[in-house]
């Protein structure tokens, strides 16, 4: 790979000019046809050439509308009431075409299988390039360059549909940079993808800063954001905070007002009663051993926090105890799988020799990176996969054997997206679709919708037209539709994946609710946090294989397990390691830190 | 399962120019279409499969088997109901066994095979980028031929998302298979309603990813990949011309059609 001064000697933006901010939006708003109101009112920003913009704010905030105001799809693509100006560079964006400002601006976006058209990476890299008609000679040489910027050199050959996750997104970025704009809009372009395919998406955009591209990402968790240069938040198509990171990541009310993640650091240091910015976890502990007079030894402060914190104990083993799981825990097992091994039609080996409990009552979370066999897993305690060696037993009876009716009443599956299943003209209907095909009565089809629909919070909504509700509430719907056939295990692919975190919370603690009500849990995730929060135990997966089973607070006191498998601990605990114990919550933590003070 | 049927291999078969290779496939529709006789055909046949051998294409061959079965079997069944000629073997109703009807039957059953086989390994040896540079050095226009070859790439998409959907439906209960046929069309209303919403979703994502990368600017964009005429293009040209002249003479000459007596 270059090194970023190879890079910037090389491929420096040609377009950018210091006379000139790189991006000027002025006083732009933008009502979508048929729109009730303004998704954006009044935008008014500018970014300096090689500046790092990050935008966050709430589902429909309007950030995927200002994104796309910067390549000129709104609004020479999207319907709408556009006004404002937006100049790339010196040049206003005004009767020209999308294709016209591609060459300026490069936009990534969040669905990557929309976004690759090609057979081949190569092509996928010139795709951009055939379109502004460039020499081939020329093009080679940038496909090579951007391959060799983004890291994906060597796979030139390689179809962009058997690619990783973050590979794939790192293409989609390769593919815009090609063209060689002087702005590159990122819009939630890790969504997606598990955390290593997260951290190589933002290594690479800090590499791309470097260059002295200008950059605009759009992301839902703060943490993520803290290299930018500023921060804009938008609330309700307004921007109401335009400011480094340090001051926009301390206002944690703000953002949680916004529905934003707000980091665990700073949550961290306010409940400890420091008030300041920590941009990275080392950053965090230098802060509060100073401000708690904690000793910079690592093994004094663990037996400081063991002698004033009871709780905190420290090493791998160390068991805090959890809420109290229900009583259905000890209960005989809800499914045993033994000894499955999945092989696909084309000889990829999904599964290789799982055993695996899960008794009624228990909260468990399936993690693991991108393609290490989990959906597999679960699609087989539902029964959409035959078993090539192994069995599943549902109840302690053979799930080959059970009827379709049989299966639902024991596992519900709620798939990640839930635009998967949601066709009915009503919300009810939706809702009533799985207990009618059950041959229940009407009566207790009615009933079941209404507490259903109370429990995920849309009784208000049984008249309205599914496709209309927001993604939260579609998500929420598809759970209930599940939820409607009384599953004593239900399992949830990525549940709140393209959720913002309001919306996460309320997804899980409605999870956490149905958990509490007796269904056991199942979840599918890539996001540390929930694991952390929410499950009682884990099971780790890697190539097929279950790496490990066991309690959240054991699996996250093993890093090096987690990163063998791509995934990576809250920040919180990463934190918490640093001063000897495994904490699962900012709040858990800042208990500890305040008893040990 | 990979949801595109090309095979990177560096085969001779795989180098021919794009615009050969479309020429090709004309050429072998051309040919299937004048006779009707399982003989005539079988030299495409067997043509067909040597294709298939030479360029490792029998793995897609083996993921479509049960569509070759399939249309064998049922064209060959179903004009033994319609096409009644020569002397009965054998008669139940409504299917007539005849000599004739058995040799037409299973004549139009390989036309079929034949023409699905030429698809299968076009596509295994040519990339959705070729082929729009096929059509396009035959005169489609550039968004035209680009439109076609996006067709490709989407329907094996949209087969997996409705996939995907029978799986959703299917674990609420849904019994696709209950009732008579009209019943069962029914059925499919909670997997179409999904297919077609996503479809229009991502239909729309792509258009703008699209444009967003430029599509449209020009009206003959640039190929990143030459194709200069070698020889071998040449002669597979004259090969396939021959073949399509070959087979037209096999038809003007009155051979390759089925004797009704």
């Amino acid at each position: 790979m270059k090194s970023d001064a190879e890079i910037q000697s090389n491929d420096r933006v040609p377009g950018s000019d210091a006379r000139h901010s790189a991006v000027a939006v002025e006083d732009v708003s933008f009502t979508y046809h048929g729109g009730e109101r303004p998704a954006l009112r009044g935008i008014t920003f500018e970014q300096a050439a090689g500046e790092m913009i990050g935008i966050m704010g709430e589902s429909g905030a309007g950030k995927s509308t200002l994104a796309k105001c910067l390549n000129y799809i709104i609004p020479g693509f999207e319907d709408g009431e556009f006004r404002g100006v937006v100049r790339i560079g010196s040049r206003p964006l005004a009767d020209t075409r999308v294709c016209d400002v591609a060459p300026m601006v490069g936009m990534v976006f969040q669905d990557f299988e929309a976004q690759l058209f090609s057979t081949n990476v190569a092509h996928e890299v010139a795709f951009a390039m055939e379109q502004i008609g460039m020499e081939r000679a020329e093009m080679a040489a940038r496909i090579a360059a951007a391959l060799e910027a983004v890291g994906l050199a060597g796979f030139e050959r390689r179809d962009p549909t058997s690619l990783s996750g973050g590979e794939k997104q790192r293409l989609a970025i390769a593919s815009v940079m090609a063209l060689r704009p002087s702005v590159i809009v990122l819009d939630e372009p890790t969504t997606d993808l598990d955390p290593e395919g997260k951290a190589e998406v933002f290594a690479l955009i800090r590499r791309l800063r470097a260059q002295g591209i200008s950059m605009i990402v759009i992301e839902h968790e703060a943490e993520e954001l803290r290299d930018c240069d500023r921060i804009l938040i938008l609330h309700q198509g307004e921007i109401i905070a335009d400011d480094p990171p340090h001051r926009v990541m301390t206002r944690l009310e703000l953002l949680e007002r916004c529905g934003i993640h707000p980091g665990d650091l700073n949550r961290l240091l306010a409940r400890v009663g420091i008030s300041a910015h920590a941009r990275s976890v080392a950053d965090a502990e230098a802060l509060i051993r100073k401000a708690l007079h904690l000793a910079a030894d690592g093994e004094g402060c663990r037996r400081v926090l063991a002698e004033r914190a009871p709780a905190a104990r420290t090493g791998p083993s160390a068991e805090v105890p959890r809420p109290p799981a229900s009583p259905a825990v000890l209960a005989p097992p809800l499914v045993e799988i033994e000894g499955l091994t999945h092989v696909y039609a084309e000889g990829a080996r999904a599964l290789d020799g799982v055993n695996l409990t899960i008794s009624a009552g228990e909260f468990l979370a399936i993690i693991g990176q991108n393609g290490s066999g989990k959906t597999t897993l679960a699609k087989h305690i539902v029964g959409l996969l035959r078993a090539t060696e192994g069995r599943v037993l549902l109840g302690g009876r053979d799930r080959e054997r059970l009827a379709a009716a049989e299966t639902a009443r024991e596992v519900g599956y709620v798939f990640q997206n839930p635009d998967n299943q949601i066709f009915a003209a009503t919300v009810e209907e939706e809702v009533a679709f799985g207990p009618r095909n059950f041959g229940l009565v009407a009566d207790e089809v009615e009933r079941r919708c209404a507490r259903v629909l109370r429990a995920v919070g849309l009784d208000h909504a049984r008249e309205r037209d599914p496709f209309l509700l927001g993604k939260g509430e579609r998500q929420r719907l598809a759970v209930a539709a599940v939820l409607a056939l009384e599953p004593r295990l239900l399992i949830l692919d990525e549940p709140t994946t393209g959720l913002d975190y309001r919306e996460q919370r309320r997804m899980m603690e409605l999870v956490s609710e149905l958990h509490r009500a007796g269904t056991a849990i199942v979840i599918i995730t890539h996001t540390p946090w929930l694991v952390a929060e929410y499950a009682q135990r884990a099971v780790l997966m890697r190539a097929g294989k279950k790496l490990f089973d066991g309690q959240v607070r054991e699996l996250f006191a093993e890093p090096e397990l987690l990163a063998s498998s791509s995934f990576r601990a809250p920040e919180v605990t990463a934190l918490g390691r640093r001063f000897g114990v495994t904490a699962l919550s900012v709040e858990e933590l800042a208990s500890w830190l305040e008893a040990a003070r | 399962m990979p949801i595109y049927l090309y095979l990177d291999r560096a085969t001779a078969i795989h180098r021919i120019h794009p615009t050969v290779k479309v020429f090709a496939i004309f050429a072998v529709f051309w040919s299937v279409y004048w006779v009707d006789h399982p003989l005539a055909l079988l030299p495409i046949g067997l043509l067909l499969m040597a294709a298939a051998q030479f360029t490792g294409a029998w793995p897609n061959f083996y993921r479509l088997r049960w569509l070759f079965i399939m249309v064998v079997f049922f064209t060959t069944l179903a004009w033994m109901v319609f096409y009644r000629v020569g002397k009965p073997l054998m008669v139940i109703w409504p299917i007539y066994v005849s000599r004739a009807s058995l040799t037409f039957g299973l004549g139009r059953g390989l036309k079929l095979a034949e023409l699905l086989a030429t698809s299968v390994l076009f596509l295994s040896t040519t990339k959705v980028e070729e082929f729009a540079v096929g059509l396009s050095s035959l005169g489609v226009p550039y968004r035209a031929g680009f439109a076609i070859t996006l067709a490709f790439r989407l329907v094996p998409l949209f087969i997996d998302s409705a996939l995907t959907v029978v799986q959703a439906q299917r674990l609420r209960g849904h019994d696709f298979d209950r009732g008579g046929p009209f019943e069962r069309i029914k059925r499919y209303v909670p997997v179409m309603v999904p297919v077609f919403m996503g479809a229009l979703r991502k239909a729309n994502n792509m258009a703008m990813a699209l444009e967003a990368r430029g599509f449209g600017k020009n009206h003959r964009p640039t190929s990143f990949i030459g194709y200069p005429v070698q020889l071998s293009d040449l002669c597979s040209f004259a090969i396939m011309g021959a073949l399509g002249v070959g087979y037209f003479l096999i038809y003007y000459l009155g051979y390759g059609a089925i004797n009704a007596g």
